[in-house]
């Protein structure tokens, strides 16, 4: 069903080169990701999963193939067209939260939300209803240095999903976090996949994480080796 | 205050400004309350530069010493430039001996070049009650036993009413000051012994108002004079001069001659060494200028007539060289430095925040706008620095120091222009975006793949 | 001990010191230079801040030291200068002939092979000369020329120390001597023989009126115009670079005539030594009767002259120290950021068993190794303004003052003065930091 794909990628192709060699990050990689789909890319170091998540979230572009994202094909855009094409439709979650550490929770999740013309008003609902969601209510004053990394890190996927993209990407969300807030974290993002839709694709080292995805992709010298749909995944139950 | 009084009163005079001022407040504060994004620019400049408050102020410091030496410059250059430069109206001619200095012709030429030497129908008479004056030098001391610089008044000496009309710098004093000056004068023109002294002669030779005194001149040998002091001039470039009335003077040196019939004082025909005229316009002055050169009763000596810039500048022709080192090398060098400690602090800056930089690149912001967000951190730091400097250095060199004591020919102090309150940001915001240049640049250039890089 | 000797003894103890400093402090100096070149950019910068403020004192120095070495070389303390009571400058001497020649009779005065007293009896008056329209600069309109009327011009070179560079003294015989026939060719008029005055001029001023005539400088045998009468440059003093550079000598009874300075203003005396010197002029001052004269030995003279001098150099010091401020507080900048980024590897030393004082020391040093390359290239760019001339005026400061002519002169008193500027200023600058770096704690950083 087209219409549900959210990313379509084709022949994707990234090569680096360094003096006169030149290095395929990535080789004729073909994938699609439906709506809805909670997807988490694995790989040894050096396999190019950071790559991958780069430009299917629009921070890169390919050497050759194409990428489609909802309605945009975004590989042929330009640099500045993805910068704003990222604000409406990409959020990211990153492993060490990078908040601006001299705003506060408030304006941190605020702060994609300047690009887009709305007044005050209308950035403050946006703003308060998705700290809510996350359960940082409370602390919509505190600043980075008064929050603990658990804390941050739902600030940070407050500002992923603040502008209502339909994309999250998420690069190794719970990797600095202890286990119990990683728990809360990856909870938070099944609730995110669930109940707004979201489509999340998550790169991570962390087989537990890997568990709560619906969806695994193994990267290898930059190639697609295994794609598995995880059979224990069950809708409503995340990872036990 | 007077020279801010002085300029809110002009500013009020003019429509035309105090239009221009207003649309400009408005203006500002329109964009101020309706640009809110461009508020959150400014709040987030504002807690960038709060983080790191040792660094913000180091820089801010160090930005305010500078252009506080700029300005001291500045002032002094300018000044200069002023009174050097041609008026168009209402200016003042001054005559002289034609080849040397000092200037010394005989008092007899006094009375025809008071009135610009008018000799036919249709020349040019000025009216030497309003617009002419005289000056003659008269220096001696008052302790002619142990001759010291501090013990020796150098006069002006002058009719005493023209000094409030026609010297120069009245224009800086207070009504008060100058309704003050005049009844001294008038004083002066009742009793021809007394005279005014400028504060720090004042001190310098140990005497007080209202103590009387012996001159032993020097310049006028055995010509001395006792006089009895009745005022000073208010702070300012007057603090070492002292006036003397002419009359009493001239009545000197006449007596002297009729005691010695045979053998007359060396000063006899060489008493007078200034005229000045108030002259309308530059025709008025070459026309006056041409009675004088034509007349042949001013041939031995010979005289001349030039403006009064033009005849600064020849004095100021020694310094030509200092003033050129002053304008092109010292000054350029303070503001490239200052340029380097702005650059410095925002190259740290944006080195330590590349990370967030590089996120805010990810979410959406283009690089014009990080751009923008470090250019104005470093225009606010030298912005804001730039005027605390210039209003703290105004009011303190003018009103607390008394001036720039820095002596150039016969301009003992400067005193700092009310202009000098927009030098300050001025030469703070160029200098900031000068040096941020290149930094901002580099922060522009962040790549978002720096987000993903590992930290251990 | 003379100022050259102090900043050298200053610049050596210094350097020892940092040298000793970074042996026993142990954290290798390599650690450093190797810190400082990797973030090149912020050192280059701050160290330019300190060349841009070393420069510009450098070239404000070399002004002040043209003008003392021009002072110095234009006094010589065997020589006395004597002036009438009260004259604060030759200006406004006047110094009658009859009441004060027998001065020549004192036992001090030098006399020559003739045994004639070797005296230089001058009138100094200042001109007045309109500058012609194309050889204007800006619109100087007028200059002022330093013109010496002297009664035996050969006598007063010997005792002036001066000697003719090309061409001949002005002769001075009472009979039409100095004064030649010339032809004129001015621009629009017929070419027409006049008569010309000779007189003699220092290299100074003959470049200085060259420009009127279309040339360079005036040469012997050129004719000039002043006060209204014809000169032709007899020769050109060789003044190496003294107050006469920028005079004209001619024959006193022209100059006394033309300018209506009948009396003389100035009587320089040359005696045997500097002590004979300060024992005649004391002597004058005290016995001479038939006038009231002030007599000065030639150096003491030339001395008080330096009064623009003290004021100019009072100002530039004034200024350094304002601009050392920024200096200081760029550096502390730059070595508080270092700090902060380097937190960890601080963190490393002291787990590994550098001790504290040891951390300090290595920053320090940094700090002092910043500036001091940084000062090094100040004094480099600032050596440039060596030889160059600029016009100045040299004054007691109570009216009067000659037009002077000097060349900016950097010398090895002035590099050492800017390079332990520079050190003192990285070394205000970088001790705060340096404390800073010394007191973080070791485990907290690694964390």
């Amino acid at each position: 069903m087209a219409e549900n794909i959210v990313v379509r990628v084709e022949n994707l192709t990234k090569s680096f080169s360094r003096g006169i060699e030149k290095i395929d990050v990535l080789e004729e990689l073909t994938l699609e990701v439906e709506s809805g789909e909670f997807l988490a890319l694995m790989g040894p170091s050096g396999s190019g999963k950071t790559t991958l998540l780069n430009i299917i979230a629009g921070l890169d572009t390919p050497t050759s193939g194409t990428v489609t994202v909802g309605k945009n094909l975004i590989s042929k855009m330009s640099e500045s067209m993805l910068a704003s094409w990222r604000t409406r439709h990409v959020g990211f979650v990153f492993q060490f939260y990078h908040l601006l550490p001299v705003l506060t929770a408030y304006e941190n999740v605020e702060l994609p939300l300047l690009l887009l013309p709305m007044t005050r008003a209308q950035r403050k609902v946006q703003v308060m209803n998705v700290l809510d969601l996350v359960g940082l209510s409370g602390r919509i004053n505190h600043i980075p240095g008064q929050l603990s990394g658990g804390q941050q890190q739902r600030v940070g996927i407050a500002r992923a999903i603040v502008t209502d993209p339909e994309l999250i990407v998420a690069d190794e969300p719970t990797g600095d976090l202890d286990s119990k807030s990683a728990d809360e974290i990856l909870d938070l993002m099944g609730v995110l996949q669930k109940t707004l839709g979201k489509t999340i694709i998550m790169v991570t080292h962390d087989p537990r994480s890997a568990a709560r995805a619906q969806r695994v992709l193994q990267l290898e010298k930059g190639k697609l080796v295994k794609d598995s749909r995880n059979f224990s995944y069950v809708t409503g139950n995340a990872g036990n | 205050m007077n020279n801010v009084e002085k300029y809110l009163l002009e500013l009020l005079d003019s429509p035309l400004q105090l239009g221009a001022l207003i649309l400009g407040m408005i203006a500002f504060l329109a964009i101020v309350v309706f640009a809110n994004s461009y508020l959150f620019y400014f709040r987030l400049m504002f807690l960038n530069l709060r983080r790191n408050i040792i660094r913000t102020s180091l820089t801010a410091i160090a930005s305010i010493v500078l252009v506080f030496v700029v300005t001291l410059v500045w002032t002094v250059l300018w000044f200069l430039n002023l009174v050097t430069s041609e008026k168009a109206k209402d200016f003042k001619a001054i005559i002289t001996e034609k080849w040397q200095i000092p200037s010394q012709m005989p008092y007899a030429y006094e009375s025809s070049l008071s009135e610009g030497a008018p000799s036919q129908e249709g020349d040019y008479k000025i009216d030497k009650s309003i617009d002419a004056m005289t000056w003659q030098f008269y220096g001696a001391t008052i302790d002619p036993e142990k001759k010291t610089r501090d013990n020796i008044i150098f006069f002006f000496s002058m009719e005493p009413m023209k000094m409030t009309k026609m010297m120069d710098g009245m224009e800086e004093y207070s009504a008060s000051q100058l309704d003050q000056l005049n009844k001294l004068c008038e004083e002066m023109v009742k009793d021809k012994r007394k005279i005014i002294v400028g504060t720090e002669r004042l001190q310098a030779i140990n005497k007080k108002v209202g103590e009387r005194i012996k001159l032993t001149s020097f310049n006028y040998k055995g010509i001395d004079l006792e006089v009895e002091i009745i005022g000073s001039f208010p702070e300012g470039r007057y603090n070492q001069s002292a006036i003397l009335n002419r009359d009493y003077l001239n009545d000197s040196l006449d007596d002297y001659n009729r005691k010695n019939p045979n053998s007359k004082h060396p000063m006899t025909n060489r008493n007078l060494n200034l005229v000045w005229i108030r002259v309308p316009d530059k025709d008025v002055f070459q026309k006056v200028e041409r009675q004088i050169t034509d007349s042949p009763s001013f041939t031995s000596p010979a005289v001349k007539v030039e403006t009064a810039s033009s005849g600064i500048s020849t004095f100021l022709d020694a310094y030509r060289d200092l003033l050129w080192g002053l304008r092109w090398i010292l000054a350029p060098f303070i503001l490239a430095t200052m340029a380097l400690i702005i650059a410095v602090a925002i190259s740290i800056s944006v080195r330590e925040r590349r990370k967030e930089i590089a996120v805010m690149k990810v979410i959406g912001f283009t690089p014009m706008q990080i751009l923008f967000l470090v250019l104005g951190e470093a225009v606010m730091v030298g912005g804001f620095s730039g005027l605390i400097s210039s209003v703290a250095t105004t009011m303190v060199i003018n009103n607390v120091v008394g001036g720039i004591k820095f002596p150039i020919a016969f301009f003992p102090i400067f005193m700092i222009p009310i202009d000098a309150i927009w030098w300050g940001p001025a030469i703070g915001i160029s200098t900031a975006l000068g040096g941020s240049l290149l930094p901002s640049l580099s922060a522009c250039r962040v790549k978002v793949s720096e987000v993903f890089a590992r930290t251990s | 001990m003379s100022l050259f000797s102090m900043l050298a003894t200053s610049l050596i103890s210094i350097v020892g010191l940092t040298i000793l400093l970074a042996l026993v402090g142990k954290v290798p100096i390599n650690y450093s230079i190797r810190n400082l070149i990797v973030r090149w950019p912020i050192s280059l910068m701050t160290a330019l801040a300190f060349t841009m403020v070393i420069g510009v004192l450098i070239v404000m120095l070399a002004f002040v030291n043209g003008m003392y070495k021009l002072t110095e070389s234009s006094g010589h303390p065997e020589n006395i200068i004597v002036l009438s009571d009260g004259a604060t400058d030759e200006i406004f001497s006047n110094l009658g002939y009859s009441d004060v020649s027998e001065i020549e009779f004192n036992p001090g005065v030098s006399r020559d092979e003739l045994g004639k007293p070797l005296t230089s009896w001058e009138t100094y008056v200042i001109v007045n000369q309109p500058i012609p329209l194309h050889a204007r600069k800006g619109d100087r309109r007028r200059r002022f020329i330093q013109v010496r009327g002297i009664l035996d011009p050969a006598r007063s070179g010997k005792v002036h120390h001066l000697v003719l560079k090309s061409g001949d003294w002005f002769s001075t015989g009472d009979a039409g001597g100095g004064v030649r026939e010339v032809t004129v060719s001015e621009p629009g008029k017929e070419p027409r023989k006049v008569n010309a005055t000779e007189a003699v001029l220092g290299q100074g001023i003959a470049k200085e009126i060259g420009p009127d005539y279309m040339k360079p400088s005036l040469e012997v045998g050129d004719v000039f115009n002043m006060g209204d009468k014809y000169w032709v440059v007899a020769g050109i003093m060789d003044s190496g670079g003294s107050t006469f550079d920028s005079e004209i000598w001619a024959k006193w009874k022209t100059v006394a005539e033309r300018f209506g300075k009948v009396t003389y203003t100035t009587l320089v005396i040359k005696t045997d030594s500097k002590e004979v010197a300060y024992a005649t002029a004391t002597d004058i001052v005290k016995n001479f009767k038939k006038a009231a004269l002030q007599a000065f030995v030639e150096t003491d003279y030339y001395d008080k002259l330096n009064n623009t001098n003290k004021q100019f150099l009072v100002a530039i010091l004034f200024v350094a120290a304002v601009v050392a401020i920024g200096g200081v507080f760029g550096i502390m900048n730059t070595m508080f950021a270092a700090i902060s980024q380097r937190s960890k590897d601080i963190g490393v030393l002291r787990i590994v068993g550098f001790a504290p004082w040891q951390i300090l020391v290595s920053f320090f040093l940094e700090a002092i190794l910043l500036s001091f390359f940084g000062g090094v290239l100040g004094c480099i760019v600032g050596s440039f303004a060596d030889g160059f001339t600029a016009s100045s005026i040299m004054s007691s400061g109570a009216g009067g003052g000659k037009n002077i002519l000097l060349r900016l002169t950097v010398d090895m008193k002035l590099i050492f003065s800017g390079i332990l500027f520079a050190v003192a200023m990285g070394m205000v600058g970088g001790f705060l930091p340096a404390i800073s770096a010394m007191r973080i704690k070791p485990l907290e950083s690694l964390r």
